[in-house]
């Protein structure tokens, strides 16, 4: 792929704005509330876009297209069938115990709801896995920019690493949740056209159908056996292992996203958050899995498009997005499709620079190092924590180029770290009986089931260290089956040991349990504005798409 | 800061280059298409921003 002059001019704009936003920011920053919280000050149009630009990042937006060409329309069971159910969850019943509790952070909500064996559990977990992931992004981006750029691997990591410093050194989380909107509209208006384009050139979506196997093109028909559909997953596993416990896992407990709601200015803006963030993210296949499944399509179609091929001959599913790129986008447009995609690699590591720069200065520094200092020394902790964050990701990033099994951690560590935890949060937030030492038993022993299960299983040559007591038929069946092992596990252990330990007084979790909540009813709102009508309205058109691609 | 005027202005810009190069550079295609994608794609993106600016704009005049 070849830049021209106009390419690189867009490039430039794009990060001029993005410093400046950063600069106008910087002036609103006089505690560490508001360098690491925003102050819980931000519009909810813009947390709304910003809880689902953090989660885009560029693995997910080269891997969203990669999995459209691998396993087809199913792909989008990780939108319509997983983030969404679990985002309106999270809207409609979590979010009340979360801004209400006043916690900072989901580790400090443990905190408060259980105690501080929970929170350091989750506040150390939580911040190696968004250093590994802000890491493996960069390092993805790099690799990426290197093979169809040309470009220096060490420039375009310490290049854009500097960027998103900079902005999010300036101007905090409002400054990094400022410039998510804005990468997140740039990802939309350079990526749509591309699907359109590419889509259209395959035929449409009948076209599409025509040429690809059927099992490309429906996401629920050949569900019924793992050996018919290309996932190898059957029913029960993806229903209850992707739509459940994965995503529930993820979007309702992982401080990355729920950072954002929480910085909203209300309580009825923070649940209106992720409940308006559906809309946008519903219609995203369209814009990052169906490009791949049309670049399928269209290598089957003697237009002088061949599916990228790895050096070693297997297909190369993360060049499937790059290369229709280079077919359909000019000189000029191919700029703003690029700038799309450092901007998902930035929001991508912005949004876990400013998780882990929180969690580390309130769950970890003023909790166990230094508590009880003046406002201004956690100020000044949180902003050289966000430069050690950066340069931690780029010490990680480093450490995938030479251990490339990097990013199968990682998968582990987010099955590890956010099934058995969902488990923990439910019980907690829905049963006031759950008590301290149950949470932690069932967390520990969740988590040292996920390890074992992993360690005694094989899926694609993948796992079995220990002993090879089952043999899956993939692994995405392999991490959907974990994650329901060790949420189950994390929930009847915690049931077990709370049943048999002293619960706390109900005076004490006012605010952080149901039915110790006022949750917060907002009869003067329009009916748009009000939580369920918006959820229903957003179940029937979810309920629509699962059938119509069925 | 009101994002929606930062955000405007960018795609407002973005909008005119890529407008300019579909007016001025009309031949500039890729290899897949034979659309002036520059044209179309500027030209939603000049309006896009137009809208933003328009939304702020009217924010700030119903404040005073």
């Amino acid at each position: 792929m070849k830049l021209a002059a106009v390419d690189y001019v867009i490039l430039v704009l794009y990060f001029a704005f993005v410093l400046g936003i950063g600069w106008r920011l910087r002036k609103g920053i006089s505690s560490s509330g508001d360098f690491l919280t925003s102050g819980r000050s931000v519009p909810v149009w813009i947390t709304s876009l910003a809880f689902i630009a953090a989660n885009l990042g560029a693995v997910e937006l080269i891997g969203m297209a990669a999995s459209g060409a691998k396993y087809g329309i199913m792909t989008a069971h990780f939108y319509w069938l997983g983030a969404i159910p679990a985002m309106l969850f999270m809207g409609i019943f979590m979010m009340p115990f979360y801004y209400g509790s006043k916690a900072r952070s989901v580790p400090e909500y443990l905190k408060m709801r259980f105690d501080e064996k929970t929170r350091a559990f989750n506040a150390f977990s939580f911040a190696v896995m968004t250093i590994l992931a802000s890491g493996i992004s960069m390092y993805a981006l790099g690799l990426l920019l290197q093979l169809v750029l040309g470009w220096s691997f060490t420039i375009s990591v310490l290049a854009s690493a500097a960027i998103v410093l900079a902005y999010t050194f300036l101007g905090g989380l409002t400054s990094a949740i400022y410039n998510e909107v804005l990468q997140f509209l740039l990802i939309v208006t350079g990526f749509a056209p591309l699907a359109i384009l590419a889509v259209s050139k395959a035929g449409g979506w009948q076209g599409m159908v025509g040429r690809l196997q059927p099992n490309m093109v429906h996401a629920w028909r050949y569900m019924g056996s793992p050996t018919e559909n290309p996932m190898g997953v059957e029913l029960f596993g993806m229903i209850a292992g992707l739509g459940f416990v994965l995503s529930f896992g993820y979007w309702c407990t992982n401080f990355l996203v729920v950072q954002r709601a929480m910085a909203a200015d209300s309580m009825s803006a923070a649940r209106r958050t992720p409940l308006i963030g559906t809309l946008p993210k519903m219609i995203l296949p369209f814009i990052v899995i169906m490009p791949g499944i049309a670049a399928l399509a269209l290598s089957k179609m003697n237009l002088g498009y061949a599916f990228p091929l790895k050096a070693t001959g297997g297909p190369d599913y993360d060049q499937a997005l790059t290369t229709l790129m280079a077919q359909f986008y000019p000189a000029g447009m191919l700029g703003v499709g690029l700038t799309g995609l450092m901007a998902s690699f930035m929001s991508g590591m912005a949004g876990n620079v400013t998780a882990f720069n929180t969690v580390f200065t309130y769950d970890i520094y003023q909790s166990y190092i230094r508590p009880g200092a003046p406002d201004r020394h956690y100020l000044t902790v949180g902003r050289v924590t966000t430069v050690a964050g950066v340069i931690l990701s780029i010490g990680a990033a480093y450490l995938a180029t030479r251990y490339n099994n990097l990013m199968d951690l990682l998968q582990l560590v987010f099955g590890v770290v956010n099934a058995p935890l969902f488990a923990t949060f439910l019980l907690g937030m829905f049963w006031k009986r759950a008590t301290a030492n149950g949470a932690f038993a069932g967390l520990s022993l969740g988590t040292a089931a996920a390890i074992l299960t992993l360690s005694s299983t094989v899926a694609e040559g993948k796992g079995g260290w220990i002993a090879h007591l089952h043999t899956f038929p993939s692994q995405m069946a392999q991490n959907f089956w974990i994650a329901i092992i060790a949420f189950t596990t994390s929930f009847v252990i915690s049931v077990a040991v709370s049943m048999v330990t002293t619960p706390r007084p109900d005076k004490e979790m006012e605010g952080l349990v149901y039915g110790l909540t006022k949750v917060p009813r907002d009869e003067n709102a329009k009916w748009y504005q009000r939580p369920a009508p918006l959820a229903v309205t957003v179940v029937i058109l979810l309920v629509i798409l699962n059938i119509w691609f069925r | 800061m009101d994002l929606r005027v930062p955000s405007g202005w960018f795609f407002v810009l973005l909008g005119l280059i890529l407008l300019g190069m579909g007016v001025f550079a009309p031949d500039t295609r890729a290899a897949l298409t034979t659309a002036n994608v520059n044209l179309y794609s500027g030209a939603c993106m000049l309006v896009f921003g137009l809208f933003l600016l328009l939304m702020a704009w009217r924010a700030t005049r119903s404040k005073v």
